[in-house]
């Protein structure tokens, strides 16, 4: 091939980082992160929504919608991967599973919220460790220092 | 989106139960007052929230808490025999407010535990938040 240079084989010469670090950000445990910790960033919304209603009558608490749980559960036990799908986004939806015991029709426990808030306040800061420990190991491997 | 999230509907919780705070003090302030500008004993002030729609997140709208009102609580004080009180009447009735301190203890509880627990939810978003800083550190 003396003639022009093919458009693709340009592209692939010019920008061969992009390919060499991607699959470090495609790491299966990578991506299950990024997406459960939205979820948990989302839930501590949905939390805060019920502590500030929590006299509001006739509220019903909010929660993750079980279906994001579900979906997520079956594509990894399918051997799916859940990389870069946008499909697969966790969103609220009323529980209706909480039974309300009072008269004015809320759903909301103070101390069950409060629970619910610092288990996920646990889960954030393992998964955010998880996300930054991978970050961590792709600086390790450009600069060969560890640490900081 | 927010960084810190769900700080904008902790924070209209918070500044309503504020509300409801004080105007529990006020209530127990003027728990004896016979006199007012107005004219009368001073009538207990109620509190009443309303929801405020703050944005959809996850499909869901999420709705905060604001004082859409306070109002004079109408029922009538008690009618007290006291004729060396200056505001007593003819027959030596004082007109003494409609405050029930039982009442506004109750109000004063439950305001400010409710209060704390919004206030717990701001800590925690605050330190989501910051943990979501040292991401890569």
């Amino acid at each position: 091939m003396d003639g022009e240079v093919p458009a693709g084989m340009a592209r692939a010469v010019l920008l061969p980082c992009p390919n060499m670090i991607d699959p470090i950000f495609q790491s299966d445990n990578y991506q299950l992160s990024r997406k459960l910790l939205d979820a948990a960033a989302l839930r501590q919304e949905a939390i805060a929504s019920n502590i500030a209603n929590a006299e509001t009558p006739g509220y019903h608490r909010l929660d993750l919608a079980p279906s994001f749980a579900e979906q997520l559960r079956s594509r990894v036990a399918a051997g799916e991967s859940v990389a870069g799908d946008d499909s697969l986004r966790p969103t609220l939806s009323e529980d209706t599973h909480a039974r309300s015991v009072r008269p004015d029709g809320n759903s909301v426990e103070i101390e069950h919220e409060l629970l619910a808030m610092n288990k996920n306040s646990v889960e954030y800061n393992y998964l955010a460790d998880v996300v930054s420990n991978n970050i961590k190991q792709l600086k390790l491997a450009i600069t060969g220092q560890g640490g900081a | 989106m927010n960084i810190i999230s769900g700080i904008d509907i902790t924070a209209g919780a918070l500044s309503a139960q504020r509300m409801r705070l004080d105007i529990v003090a006020q209530n127990i302030a003027n728990a004896e007052t016979t006199r007012t500008e107005a004219g009368g004993p001073y009538q207990r002030q109620v509190v009443s929230f309303e929801t405020e729609l703050v944005k959809q997140a996850g499909g869901q709208s999420l709705q905060t808490v604001k004082v859409s009102g306070i109002a004079p609580d109408k029922t009538p004080g008690q009618q007290v025999y006291n004729p060396q009180h200056p505001d007593a009447g003819p027959d030596g009735m004082v007109q003494m407010p409609n405050v029930n301190l039982a009442y506004e203890m109750v109000d004063l509880i439950t305001a400010s535990r409710a209060y704390e627990a919004n206030l717990s939810v701001a800590k925690n978003a605050r330190n989501l938040a910051m943990k979501t800083l040292e991401i890569g550190k």
